[in-house]
């Protein structure tokens, strides 16, 4: 990143295609929709290239990215009227284990996956995060803001939801 | 039971959705842009560009110089042409015309009297106030002050008489300010156009006494002496306290 706020355009190229797919499907399960998804996807990459020459290496730059797409999910759940953080308990599974939704062409999706949707949205990013971000529960902690515990529990609970999930199957 | 490793490499056995084609172009095409696009250069630009300024700056300020001495020469013209003509200083073409062919056996003459006016008694009838003209509209065809001949008698004496009618003051010297005969004396001092020597009295009238002499002291020279002697006496009636200077007494007297 350093490189390329310095006007190498060739280091965003290497870090685009280090981070694009696992940023995509981060943003495209947390919301479930692909056509939000993209639009938040390319948005968190516009800050990306528009912060170029304020970002400090302070952290990861995976930890820094992903601070971003989650803000800009926290964004879309406001617009939506919805708290990523109040749907740490009870979540949208109603939603998720629409039957229509299931036939719009996510047959691809597993089980695992039926039941990574309907977590609640706070344990389903913590998890995403600790899948496709490859973070720590302290980084998790980072981005989302949220307390190393809160994080800790929150990934917790979202492995043992799978874990059920896969296993009653 | 699944532990945490198995979940993680079952989530890793999903789809792996990709972000469209289309967005990943835009979105390095975007990352190339940002980077194409930078700042303005605050180095002083070198070569051709460095006169740039300046010579903008140049041509600026001769533009700027040349429109005000452009304006500042035209205004004073302006001032002129739109100064307010002065009331009698030109009367107007058309009557004078209209008088002229009312009258086209005395049409040469104003010319010729025109010639023989001094410039000072143009002055005075320019300054003088058009009393009758302020009070009718209508513009009175005013021809240049026809002073009485001098050959006859009758037009000294009309001539006299308009004066006391108009309370015209006698022309003295320094009269200049005073006003000179109203245009109705003009009109009726036309009358008189006719003599020849019409423009000798009007002349004298409006002349000093020292100009007036020395007009006397000219027809004496041409050998004039009749008329000489009638404009001595008209000058002595005119003046009469008026002390001749002893060398100008010869020249004006009967030899």
């Amino acid at each position: 990143m350093l490189a390329y706020g310095g006007g190498d355009a060739g280091a965003f190229e290497t870090l685009y295609g280090r981070h694009r797919g696992r940023l995509f499907r981060f943003i495209l399960r947390a919301v479930k929709d692909r056509g939000v998804a993209e639009e938040l996807f390319q948005e968190a990459w516009v800050r990306v290239i528009e912060s170029r020459s304020r970002y400090a290496p302070k952290a990861r730059f995976s930890t820094w990215l992903y601070t971003i797409a989650h803000n800009l999910l926290v964004d879309h759940w406001r617009k939506k009227g919805l708290s990523l953080v109040s749907l740490d308990g009870e979540d949208a599974a109603s939603e998720s284990a629409n039957p229509a939704r299931q036939a719009e062409g996510r047959e691809a999706l597993a089980r695992l996956l039926h039941a990574l949707e309907a977590l609640p949205a706070a344990q389903r990013e913590a998890f995403l995060l600790h899948e496709e971000g490859g973070l720590s529960v302290a980084e998790i902690a980072a981005v989302t803001g949220a307390g190393e515990e809160a994080a800790k529990s929150r990934l917790r609970y979202a492995m043992a939801k799978l874990k059920a999930a896969v296993d009653d199957n | 039971m699944t532990d945490d490793g198995d979940i993680s490499r079952r989530y890793r056995e999903l789809a792996r959705e990709e972000p469209p084609r289309h967005l990943d172009d835009a979105i390095r095409a975007a990352a190339r842009r940002a980077v194409g696009t930078r700042p303005a250069p605050l180095v002083v630009p070198t070569g051709r560009q460095r006169w740039y300024f300046p010579l903008a700056a140049a041509a600026v300020i001769v533009l700027a110089v040349a429109v005000t001495l452009h304006v500042e020469r035209e205004q004073p013209g302006e001032e002129i042409a739109s100064a307010p003509p002065a009331p009698a200083a030109s009367p107007p073409l058309e009557p004078r015309a209209e008088a002229q062919a009312q009258k086209p056996q005395s049409a040469p003459q104003p010319e010729r009297r025109r010639k023989t006016e001094s410039a000072e008694s143009r002055e005075l009838r320019d300054a003088a106030p058009p009393a009758e003209l302020q009070k009718a509209p209508e513009p009175v065809p005013t021809l240049p002050p026809a002073p009485p001949p001098v050959g006859t008698q009758d037009a000294i004496s009309s001539a006299q008489q308009l004066a006391k009618v108009e309370g015209a003051p006698p022309p003295v010297a320094g009269a200049a300010a005073r006003p000179a005969p109203a245009p109705k004396a003009s009109a009726q001092l036309r009358r008189f156009e006719g003599a020849r020597s019409a423009p000798s009295l009007s002349a004298s009238a409006l002349q000093s006494p020292e100009q007036w002499l020395q007009g006397l002291a000219d027809l004496r020279k041409q050998g004039r002496h009749d008329e000489a002697d009638r404009s001595l006496a008209e000058f002595r009636k005119r003046y009469p306290g008026y002390r001749i200077p002893e060398a100008m007494l010869e020249k004006v007297e009967k030899r």
